[in-house]
């Protein structure tokens, strides 16, 4: 695909045309630089970093009986390695810090603590070399947990899931519960089953859990591993050992399945690139063979190709550009208001909870809920953002086929020649556009390239005011006390439904603020895109105009030597766009 | 003054007398029974095997797959023998035959007509209390799940009808809270934290069964013993191996002979064997089934022990192997907090029972039929539970439980220290005199004297201390009367 990239470019170098020449370039960046994410997910202690480290023959992923992955991990290829933290800057947007490697394990151990976000490491491996990144997530401790719907929201990044269960026992209700739901977000997902090497009866619980997937109506691969034995291959170099871990086949799915599928979309963007540069050179071709072929036609060709530069420089501020200032005012109403509803459920919720129970004694699990509860609402909120953005970039992307293709629309036909060419551009048209269509994430526009959703916030420490103590006693009196008793509890539960709102509050306004970003990148990322288009389709109609032109004027021996190379340079393009 | 199991005792007859209802017969039979403890715990957390391992003896069938089914009640009796209770009251003989020991049932009918299973075991072990098998939570037959839920959680209209929990956790997980949660509803009747005890189960495998295993997993247990949500749930976590301990209590002379001819061999064969469970397996069918019955780290353990020849035989690795699965702990912890406290908490389920039958039998709940049937069952309703009432208030036993309770929900005001010694003196971690005082169990009579009589004018202080909360002092107040009942004890003993 590289190849036809710089052939495309080489075509369009050649056609003196710059701006196509920097869009290939920036398509071949991106091809480059887009790897296929993997993240690996799963419950407490079942052998997730552990996995991650035999599978790229590392240590970098701190292990322990007890200690628990804090914070993301982001493994992917770089030279020489290097470890970041991403840490949050105080306008909200996350930063690199680079880090030692020494200082690493305590960071993935702490993490949030130190308000660090996630850890991105750089390591020189040949998996990574070819495009895998891996993220090691925290354990979910339960589907309904806070860092469970973080880690459903990440998935929907990732090119792939790794859902990892050992061996010691078959599947829990939950955690089918959570794979089902992760398979929403991440089509692509397998299951690994660690610690093969511990427990004799692994393929027994193999059987079981492909028994329970087939009745819960899941298609998700079983494959059994020893991190241990691959680690001891690694140490003792025995390819055997290393056959027998069951790594080698979860290399090959990695290979085959993540980056293989990741390799085809990335070729189906590069290609629809190459076809709508490709489009662009045609018609100018096209424009110049005809009249090459028939200069007395060129004056008549001209025309059309000077009305349709008209046309095309309103492009740029076609209607599609309304449709996607609607789409953008409609898109960030709805999802604020979307947010603002689910948090205002939450508050009542949280208040009828705090209405039955005294704070004092309650507040360690309300807290633990309303935190869950506010990652489940942010969560929900940016799928929400997610799936508007598809539908809007769709809108946009229709409105612009339209209007694109009508440009051509009762234009007089020069020649029978040019119709069937003009008949094959517009479907060819059509189809650039679905192609755009299909290579466009919503997601990762959405994401602005950070997988990682951070804790949601933090409850402050409320400091409740002490029991009564003797003063009370003295001056209140039985009754008093108990009446005073009772005021206390409503005080403190005024107290924590302040706290409850300024939490929802500073959430509101985290998710809201990150909501509103996503919103301008998307627009951003489509009013560039589609008035570069705009932009390529005007400056092909001029320079189609002005070379036919300039044919027109060549004496009739070099109008053939060009006719010649006209027709070598199609073939060229021909073979381009097949 | 009567005892508090006699005092129950004596009003459970009066309110039998008065109101006719089968669960009173039954809630007072239960008085004189055995303490019932669960074992509960999601699935596959090894409740089955910590049952072997508590009895000393192969009973409750055990499998990689998920296993039991049906709760399942293990109790003392003359000879082996299985009842099914089914759901319609009923009761019917099983015949069973066993296999390596585990007992298998014939049910005869489906699993749900079956309420729960009796089985009849011969053994000391069983005669303080009854053992109860139950299916795991979270598991993916949700109907076995739910059924454990059913039967263990007090709902509404209905007592527990167990007297205290053993829950296995294997690690922390969202729904090991949840249930503890449920199980502990608020206030004294429905459950509290002093009738449960964690077990941080299948210890061995933790770190990947190596030969350090069971010092992680004390690490572990350590770290939940001192979370402040989980404590408050149950206030102590052993780690266990219950697959040790199950082995160390029924190894046989042919298990030990298998396992010294492996230690026998060269060392770096040991290790290419003890590498994977693949491999010992694959090295012939007896090691296989030694493998199933030791786990990967049993078998690791016993090969070193042998090899280093810290035992010689096969008892001697029986008691090594008991001693490493923390199974000797438990016991000790099970004894402090359930068996030295089953009479307080006999009393308290079986109060719970009659609360029910009064209420249910009050007006307005009562039957509509006859005119002088709610106002004679009113008239004798009142009293009856007025005398429950006075039980709770008056017996010592009582008290000192709501103050465990609010003691452990961090209800309490007081310094760290204080609220440590309280919880022992309050008989937290055990009941007997050393326990409360935290002595050697060899404490002479004389040093439990001193010490109960030191600590009895520390809490009067407390209690009369003019800057003392109230809370507190109420609390120290009961201390005292903990410490004054150490020392009449103490005299009298």
């Amino acid at each position: 695909m590289l190849a036809e990239l710089a052939d495309a470019r080489a075509l369009a170098g050649a056609a003196q045309r710059a701006d196509l020449v920097q869009r290939i370039d920036l398509a071949v960046e991106r091809m480059r630089a887009d790897d296929a994410t993997v993240a690996v997910v799963g419950e407490f202690k079942q052998g997730k970093s552990t996995l991650v480290n035999a599978l790229l023959r590392t240590d970098i992923c701190p292990v322990d009986s007890d200690i628990v992955t804090a914070v993301p991990t982001v493994l992917r290829f770089g030279r020489p390695p290097a470890a970041f933290l991403q840490v949050p800057q105080d306008d909200g947007a996350l930063a690199s810090v680079p880090v030692g490697f020494e200082e690493l394990p305590r960071h993935i151990a702490e993490g949030d603590k130190n308000g660090v976000r996630a850890v991105e490491v750089r390591l020189d491996r040949r998996l990574l070399g070819a495009g895998l990144s891996i993220i090691d997530t925290p354990g979910v401790g339960g589907l309904d947990s806070a860092q469970g719907n973080l880690t459903l929201g990440a998935l929907s990044l990732a090119g792939a899931a790794l859902f990892v269960t050992d061996s010691a026992q078959e599947l829990t209700a939950p955690e089918v519960e959570f794979l089902r739901r992760a398979l929403e977000r991440c089509p692509r997902a397998f299951c690994v089953l660690t610690k093969t090497d511990l427990y004799g009866e692994w393929r027994r619980i193999v059987e079981i859990n492909q028994g329970h997937f087939e009745r819960a109506g899941l298609d998700v691969p079983i494959v059994a591993v020893s991190s241990f034995l691959r680690m001891r291959a690694q140490a003792l170099d025995d390819t055997a050992l290393n056959a027998e871990s069951g790594f080698p086949r979860l290399v090959e799915l990695l290979r085959r399945d993540v980056l293989g599928a990741a390799a085809e979309n990335k070729v189906a963007a590069a290609r629809a690139e190459v076809k709508f540069v490709v489009g662009q050179l045609r018609e100018r071709i096209d424009a110049e063979q005809a009249v090459a072929a028939e200069p007395a036609k060129a004056p008549e060709v001209a025309r059309r190709y000077a009305e349709k530069t008209r046309r095309s420089a309103g492009l740029a501020g076609g209607s599609w550009q309304t449709v996607l200032g609607d789409g953008i005012q409609d898109l960030s109403a709805d999802v604020e208001h979307d947010l603002r509803e689910r948090l205002r459920i939450m508050v009542r919720r949280g208040e009828d909870l705090l209405a039955e129970s005294d704070p004092r004694e309650t507040w360690r699990d309300f807290q633990a809920w309303a935190q869950r509860e506010a990652a489940a609402a942010a969560v929900d909120n940016l799928m929400l953002l997610v799936t508007r953005t598809e539908q809007l970039a769709h809108d946009v992307a229709e409105r612009f086929g339209i209007e694109y293709d009508s440009l051509d629309v009762d234009l007089p036909a020069p020649d029978l020649a040019l119709r069937k060419v003009d008949e094959l551009d517009v479907s060819f048209q059509k189809s650039g556009m679905q192609q755009f269509l299909g290579a466009f994430t919503a997601a990762r526009v959405t994401y602005g390239g950070f997988y990682m959703l951070g804790a949601v916030g933090a409850f402050f420490s409320v400091a409740f005011a002490a029991p009564l103590g003797l003063l009370a006693g003295v001056t209140l009196g039985r009754r008093m006390m108990k009446s005073e008793r009772e005021r206390q509890v409503q005080q403190r539960r005024l107290q924590a439904k302040q706290e409850l709102r300024r939490y929802v509050d500073d959430v509101g306004f985290h998710v809201g603020r990150d909501c509103r970003e996503a919103t301008r990148r998307t627009q951003r990322f489509l009013r560039d895109e589609f008035s570069a288009r705009a932009q390529a389709a005007e400056r092909s109609a001029a320079a189609t105009a002005a070379a036919v032109q300039e044919i027109a004027g060549l004496p009739p021996e070099e109008r053939r030597r060009k006719a010649d190379a006209l027709a070598e340079q199609r073939r060229r393009l021909d073979r381009l766009a097949a | 003054m009567s005892t508090l199991l006699g005092q129950v005792r004596a009003l459970l007859d009066r309110a039998i007398a008065e109101i006719p209802d089968e669960r009173l017969v039954q809630a007072r039979r239960r008085v004189d029974e055995p303490l019932r403890v669960a074992i509960a715990g999601k699935v596959k957390a090894g409740k089955s095997t910590l049952l072997n391992a508590l009895v000393g003896e192969e009973l409750a069938p055990t499998d990689a797959g998920e296993c039991t089914r049906i709760v399942t009640w293990y109790a003392d009796g003359r000879t082996y023998a299985v009842t099914a209770h089914l759901n319609d009251g009923s009761a019917e003989p099983r015949p069973f035959t066993r296999r390596d020991g585990a007992i298998q049932i014939s049910l005869g009918r489906p699993a749900e007509e079956v309420e729960h299973l009796e089985v009849r075991v011969p053994s000391s072990r069983l005669r303080q209390h009854t053992l109860i098998d139950t299916p795991g939570i979270a598991s993916l037959s949700t109907d076995v799940s739910l059924r454990t839920m059913a039967f263990l959680e007090a709902e509404g209209d209905r007592a527990a009808q167990t007297d205290a929990v053993i829950y296995l956790l294997r690690h922390m997980h969202g729904s090991d809270v949840r249930f503890l949660e449920s199980f502990h509803g608020d206030g004294l009747s429905n459950g509290t934290p002093v009738n449960a005890v964690g077990v941080l189960s299948r210890a061995d495998e933790i770190g990947g069964c190596r030969l350090d295993a069971m010092e992680s997993a004390a690490r572990v247990a350590a770290r939940y013993a001192t979370d402040e949500r989980l404590r408050r749930l149950c206030p102590v976590v052993v780690p266990v191996a219950g697959l040790l301990g199950a082995a160390g209590a029924t190894l046989r002379e042919e298990e030990y002979r298998i396992l010294a001819a492996v230690a026998a061999e060269p060392m770096d064969r040991i290790v290419e064997l003890l590498l994977t469970a693949d491999r010992f397996a694959a090295s012939g069918p007896q090691r296989a089934h030694v493998l199933s019955r030791l786990g990967l780290f049993g078998v690791r353990l016993a090969v070193r022990l042998i090899r280093e020849r810290v035992v010689k035989d096969s008892a001697e690795l029986a008691k090594q192997l008991t001693e490493h699965s923390g199974i000797d702990r438990l016991r000790e912890v099970f004894t402090a907090q359930f068996v030295g406290r089953s009479e307080v908490l006999k009393a308290r389920s079986a109060l719970a029972v009659l609360d029910e039958c009064i209420l249910a039998g009050s007006p307005g709940a009562g039957s509509p039929g006859s005119g002088s049937a709610p106002a004679g069952s009113s008239g004798s309703g009142a009293p009856l539970a007025g005398e429950a009432e006075r039980i709770r208030a008056s017996a010592h036993e009582f008290v000192e439980l709501r103050l465990l309770h609010q003691l452990r929900s961090g209800r309490l005001p007081g310094t760290d220290e204080q609220l440590t010694e309280m919880d022992a003196l309050l008989g937290g971690s055990g009941g007997a005199a050393y326990h409360r005082l935290g002595l050697p169990p060899d404490a002479a009579a004389g040093r439990i004297a001193a010490e109960a009589r030191e600590a009895l004018a520390r809490w009067q202080n407390i209690a009369e201390h003019p800057f003392s909360p109230r809370e507190l002092k109420n609390a120290a107040r009961a201390v005292a009367r903990s410490c004054e009942g150490l020392l009449v004890q103490n005299q009298q003993g």
